[in-house]
């Protein structure tokens, strides 16, 4: 997946990341913030769940 | 016609003085650039010490420390001995030929990394060599950092001089070896195989994690670590903030230590005249290293916070974070490390419970955190970066998913026979594992005449070893 047609880096004049060019930058920030809002969501409900263990 | 032939000459001298100029500037940039990360990884080094204190139980604390404190101050002078010159020597492998870059070879070695004869002028002060002693100073670093990594696992049970042996041979030799041969532009594993492991995923991270369970095989659990039908007791250390104040402070040491995994211009080695490279001569920003890192920390504490919420295991997941993306943090999209991240969070303590379950004693998780996600993030580059160059030349061989597991394979064995070879040795010696009654004892009192908390007495808490 190098970003450039020529397997050099004596081509490489600007962004030189994995997937430049491609949808793969688009794809993980979408899917890392789907990631982040999927840990709260499960972490607000285990820690609710264990909570209310200690209600009288 | 003269007067013009005089400005222009005046105009030349003037050029070429200020060229000299900036060539200085740049000298002393990269001289600076690389002093400045010595101190930044000395702080791995008290994060390691604050955290294996405090995973310690009380009656261990000070000797865990002692144990520590010498590996740092073995790890010079040896690195310095023979570590140094192991580097430039074997990069083609054995016996040591010199490579096509000119910068590899026994020959090569003994001309720059001996401390005597001719060599000895880059092995001291010397005026018109900015660059060696830094350069030292920063691979004599990475090699504390190895003995860092095996000391955790091992407290509370190993001899202290059998340790120092240890640590020396993982920290002057056995990733020494790994370095020349994955880590240098002369590499055989480079070279011949497109290995790329920028930040030392594998050749630091991994060769410490597996020696370190080499040496746990041989030296067996601490007492009362395990009931008589195998199922493990937790044997809590005695300070836990201590324990991850100690793992924020080697994050904090590790922008160090990967700050001095890029060659900056200006010195003898360096690729380029007016940008940063990697080891292997391809070109890298500090911002790659800022969008990477941030990340990767971020996303080893969010995965491992998931399932254990223990800020133990969350400060371990942020290690694991930047060690799972080390390989290619040079190349890696942030959001990319980000979810690389996450994942070696995830997995890093079903990983140490995994090997728990096979009674191996890593106290710290070392084995875990270093060898398992170490091996992870290499082979992981290997699914993503198949097809970047290794090196900065023409026809250079590219990272292929096969080549990195080659080096996973290479490191994993460079770590894991070594310690498992040298700590065998010193069992049958004697030299391994201390006394039981010393062990249950406590090793402060047989090892150190001072005490840790003086005023706290004989009613510290009972754990499963007593």
């Amino acid at each position: 997946m190098f970003p450039y047609s020529e397997a050099s880096w004596s081509v490489v004049d600007g962004a030189m990341f994995i997937g430049w060019g491609t949808a793969l930058p688009g794809i993980t920030t979408f899917l890392a913030m789907v990631a982040c809002v999927v840990v709260l969501v499960i972490g607000q409900r285990s820690e609710t769940a264990k909570a209310k263990k200690f209600d009288k | 016609m003269e007067d013009q032939i005089a400005e222009l000459v005046a105009k030349v001298a003037e050029l070429e003085a200020a060229s000299g100029g900036a060539k200085v500037t740049n000298t002393v940039f990269a001289e600076t650039y690389y002093y400045l990360t010595i101190p930044l990884m000395i702080i791995i080094h008290a994060g390691f010490l604050a955290y294996e204190m405090g995973a310690s139980r009380l009656k261990n604390v000070l000797s865990s420390g002692v144990k520590n404190i010498l590996a740092f101050a073995f790890m010079i002078p040896t690195f310095y001995f023979f570590g140094w010159w192991v580097y430039f020597g074997f990069p083609t492998g054995i016996p040591g030929e010199a490579g096509p870059m000119g910068i590899s070879g026994i020959e090569y070695a003994n001309s720059i990394a001996w401390g005597w004869g001719e060599s000895a002028q880059y092995m001291g002060p010397n005026i018109a060599d900015n660059i060696s002693g830094v350069f030292f100073g920063a691979f004599a670093l990475f090699a504390c950092t190895t003995a860092s990594i095996m000391s955790g696992a091992v407290i509370e049970r190993i001899q202290t001089v059998g340790f120092i042996i240890l640590a020396v041979v993982l920290g002057s030799f056995a990733w020494v070896v790994a370095a020349a041969w994955g880590w240098h532009a002369d590499g055989w594993l480079v070279t011949q195989w497109g290995v790329h492991d920028f930040g030392a995923a594998g050749l630091v991270h991994a060769v410490a994690g597996f020696f370190a369970l080499g040496v746990l095989v041989n030296l067996g659990p601490r007492i009362g670590k395990f009931n008589a039908d195998g199922t493990a007791n937790h044997i809590p250390g005695h300070n836990m903030p201590l324990t991850v104040v100690g793992l924020m402070l080697i994050i904090v040491g590790f922008w160090g230590f990967l700050m001095a995994c890029v060659v900056p211009p200006g010195e003898a080695w360096s690729w380029f005249p007016d940008k940063f490279a990697t080891i292997y001569g391809t070109p890298i920003t500090l911002g790659s290293l800022s969008f990477n890192i941030l990340m990767g920390v971020a996303g080893g504490i969010i995965g491992s916070w998931l399932f254990t919420r223990d800020p133990f295991w969350m400060m371990s997941g942020a290690l694991a974070g930047i060690i799972s993306t080390a390989s290619g943090l040079d190349i890696y999209y942030p959001a990319h490390a980000f979810l690389i991240a996450l994942s070696a969070g995830l997995i890093l303590k079903p990983c140490a419970d995994f090997l728990e379950k096979r009674g191996i004693d890593d106290a710290v998780g070392a084995v875990t955190v270093h060898g398992t996600i170490g091996l992870y993030g290499l082979i992981m580059l290997g699914v993503w970066a198949s097809g970047f160059p290794a090196l900065a030349i023409e026809n250079a061989p590219t990272i292929s998913l096969i080549g990195q597991i080659v080096g996973a394979i290479v490191f994993f064995l460079l770590g894991f026979v070594p310690g498992y070879v040298v700590s065998l040795i010193l069992k049958m010696c004697g030299m391994l594992r201390v006394r039981e009654g010393a062990e249950i004892a406590g090793m402060d009192a047989v090892k150190v005449p001072a005490a840790g908390y003086p005023e706290w007495g004989g009613d510290a808490p009972i754990t499963p070893a007593e």
